[in-house]
């Protein structure tokens, strides 16, 4: 037996520091298992019984159900691939915008606080406001196309299937970048402006700075960012719901809001649950080199 | 001092969380009265009834003219029950069903509350209704509902022919049109189109470019194409009056293949696709914006009812709607008169089993649906009741130019499917049409893939074997 099984065996009784962190954190824990624990096990036992049967009997029909479900598989399609561009674009316009506003130019305040308006804005607000610039006849966005001259028809922004997806993808980066930005913000403060000095001295360039200190250093806070940022992303659920409420077709249904139209407009509670504990086993997934990295740092 | 101040504060919060989930409290039960011998002692008065508080919820309160009109009958219904109040519960038309699901499943919930007809097999599969068969009794039975029309009735009950619901507005879809927009177009506005084929040739007459830029800015038709509620009736008076149905009469099977069902689809869809009478964007319509569209003049005919005018007239007074919009019945198939050719719109008034007040909540329901109530609310909201000795008698109803067309146009309208399955059949519908709408599919496969899947919907009704004909 090893050393490192042996001290599992090995009953040490906690010290008195060790049980007031515990005490500490004693009201967290019941409170999470009151809220969390409890819907959480009504799922999954729920995922478990007949489709609208009042006999509580054990089944497996719903998973069964699931995996020959074409729009369940449509609906993870487009999740994933929602998810994946939003998380991406998120990165790629939160770095740029994080870069920009690091630089130590006049009214820096003022542009960050205008940058991370939109993460203000609540999902159903912001999904409203996109639904009304994206309209064909009266939208503002169709406005500026046509009075440019690109265009004299009326784009349909949200009610075509190809352009559909795309244009609430657009919406949700405008909405989610700040979240981003603010992680990366904050790491790239903490990056002494020596190195970038030192660099400098050794002729540099902005790109060579950029490629050698600033992404090296700012790693961590990427991954952090990305982690979490595929989490929310995945759960997003009131921007398509009122931009689009995943039509035309089922181009833009996305997991979060098939569980919602199977739950609350079919009343297939039962079925609900067995998507949502999938979906929730797809995010604990995803989650995980997260997780971990938590884990490893405490 | 610093251990004991922690576990001072554990305590405390695990004494918080065992209170919150404690039954609560009862009162301690107390000794009976001692025997004394019967002295005269004079009767004490009856104390008064204890205030009972009822929680109202409607979607007609977000609705301006439906909220004062609601607020000021509870004006009436307080002074004749002073022992009641009623505490307005506001929801969104397009939220009620999520709201209170998730209420009445948690053992909370509005003691009265108001939804489509079609959410009473639904609410009933799940436990969601009050059983008000007893309190319909209590009131005289079938002598107490013979004011009501049948065929509402019919759908207030289960299999067994018991009562969970009391019926709402009752309304025919018609045809709403402006007819300064037809004079514009040079149609005459005394005679509105009578079939579909006349109805394509004057969607494409109003369909105009009105200011002269060299667009289009008006358009012959507004429809709804967006996944809404909505959807069903703006289609099914184009289904049923091409002679098509939804489903077979046993709900076995999807009925959407034969060639009445076809025809009807392939006519709904090409308005959008080929003769393009509808604005852009119609997948994303819903029935709020048709309406705007029809209140800003960018739309010269839609499919309505009762409400259409008073919402109309006030998303812009400018147009005066009530003056400018005309109803009449929805056109039928050149040649061919069906036994229906429209849809109703019924809804209903539905108690909570969670309620502590039944009797309560009955009284408030059995007010709503007065006959004053009900012409009240035709006065105020411009609906029509499932009361015959309303629809059918009240003067100021019948010499109404929008509710005279709709109460003649009741004998010719149909109700859509009552099985708990509707909103995933309708859906499917509503899909389809997106998919023919945006040339994703063409009708004929759209329609096809609705048929498969209406198939697979209702497959829980077939005995083992038992199959569906290929579309």
């Amino acid at each position: 037996m090893n050393k490192r099984r042996a001290r599992f065996l090995v009953f040490k009784a906690p010290s008195r520091q060790e049980l007031e962190g515990y005490a500490f954190v004693l009201p967290c824990v019941l409170m999470l298992l009151l809220v969390l624990g409890f819907p959480v096990t009504i799922a999954v036992l729920n995922s478990f019984t007949p489709l609208w049967s009042e006999a509580k009997t054990f089944t497996l029909e719903n998973y069964v159900k699931l995996a020959r479900d074409d729009l369940f598989w449509n609906a993870l399609s487009i999740t994933l691939r929602f998810v994946g561009s939003t998380v991406l674009l998120h990165l790629i316009v939160g770095l740029a915008v994080a870069v920009a506003l690091n630089a130590q130019i006049k009214g820096h305040r003022f542009f960050r606080v205008i940058a991370i308006l939109p993460w203000t804005v609540p999902d159903v607000i912001s999904g409203l406001i996109w639904r009304f610039m994206y309209n064909p006849t009266s939208g503002i966005i169709n406005d500026l196309v046509r009075s440019s001259g690109v265009t004299r028809s009326y784009i349909e922004w949200l009610a075509h299937p190809r352009l559909a997806l795309p244009s609430v993808i657009f919406s949700d980066v405008w909405r989610g970048y700040p979240f981003v930005m603010i992680i990366l913000l904050a790491g790239l403060q903490a990056i002494p402006r020596e190195l970038y000095e030192a660099a400098r001295v050794d002729g540099a360039t902005a790109f060579q700075e950029f490629r050698h200190i600033t992404i090296p250093l700012l790693k961590r806070m990427i991954i952090i960012s990305v982690a979490l940022d595929t989490i929310w992303q995945f759960r997003r659920f009131g921007l398509v719901y009122n931009m689009t409420f995943g039509g035309p077709g089922h181009v833009t249904e996305i997991l979060s809001l098939y569980v919602y139209k199977q739950y609350f407009r079919y009343f297939n509670f039962e079925y609900a649950s067995a998507v949502a504990v999938v979906m929730a086993v797809i995010m604990l997934i995803i989650s995980f080199p997260y997780v971990r990295m938590i884990v490893r740092r405490v | 001092m610093k251990r004991g101040y922690l576990w001072l504060s554990t305590v405390v919060v695990l004494t918080l969380i065992v209170a919150a989930c404690a039954p609560a409290a009862t009162p301690a039960p107390t000794p009976p009265p001692e025997e004394t011998p019967a002295a005269p002692t004079p009767v004490p008065p009856t104390p008064p009834p204890e205030k009972v508080t009822l929680l109202f919820s409607d979607w007609h309160l977000t609705e301006p003219h439906w909220e004062a009109a609601l607020i000021d009958a509870f004006e009436t219904f307080k002074a004749e029950h002073p022992n009641i109040d009623i505490e307005l519960d506001y929801v969104s038309y397009a939220d009620k069903e999520t709201k209170y699901t998730t209420e009445i499943e948690a053992g909370m919930g509005p003691d009265v509350f108001h939804l489509h007809a079609y959410s009473i097999q639904s609410f009933l599969g799940k436990g969601y209704l009050y059983d008000i068969t007893p309190l319909i009794e209590a009131e005289g039975g079938d002598d107490f509902l013979k004011s009501w029309y049948p065929q509402t009735l019919a759908l207030m009950q289960d299999s067994e022919g018991k009562y969970y619901a009391m019926p709402g507005d009752f309304m025919s879809m018609v045809l709403f049109y402006n007819k300064n927009l037809f004079e514009e177009a040079g149609l005459d506005p005394d005679k509105p189109p009578t079939t579909w084929d006349e109805f394509l040739e004057y969607a494409k007459a109003l369909t105009r470019d009105r200011d002269g830029d060299g667009e289009i800015d008006t358009w012959g038709f507004g429809t709804i194409g967006a996944i809404d509620p909505g959807f069903e009736l703006r289609v099914s008076p184009i289904l049923f009056g091409h002679g098509g149905d939804y489903l077979t009469p046993d709900n076995k099977c999807s009925a959407l293949n034969t060639p009445e069902a076809k025809e009807a689809f392939k006519f709904f869809v090409e308005l959008v696709t080929v003769h393009e009478v509808v604005p852009p964007g119609v997948t994303a319509q819903n029935p709020g914006t048709v309406r705007e569209q029809m209140a800003a003049e960018q739309i010269a005919m839609l499919l309505g009812s009762g409400w259409t005018p008073p919402i109309v007239d006030g998303v812009n007074p400018d147009l005066n709607a009530l003056e400018v919009l005309e109803a009449a019945p929805v056109p039928v198939k050149a040649g061919e008169a069906p036994e229906f050719s429209t849809t109703a719109w019924l809804s209903t008034w539905m108690i909570n089993p969670n309620t502590k007040h039944p009797e309560e909540a009955w009284e408030l329901v059995k007010f709503i649906t007065s006959k004053e109530m009900e012409q009240k609310w035709f006065d105020d909201a411009n609906v029509l009741s499932p009361r015959q000795d309303v629809s059918g008698e009240y003067e100021p109803l019948l010499s109404n130019k929008f509710a005279a067309v709709i109460a003649a146009e009741l004998a010719h309208a149909k109700f859509v499917p009552q099985i708990k399955e509707w909103p995933q059949i309708i859906e499917a519908v509503n899909t389809a049409a997106q998919e023919g709408f945006t040339g994703a599919k063409s009708p004929e496969q759209a329609l096809e893939d609705a048929y498969n899947r209406i198939n697979e919907i209702l497959s829980v009704y077939r005995e083992a074997g038992e199959t569906c004909p290929a579309f």
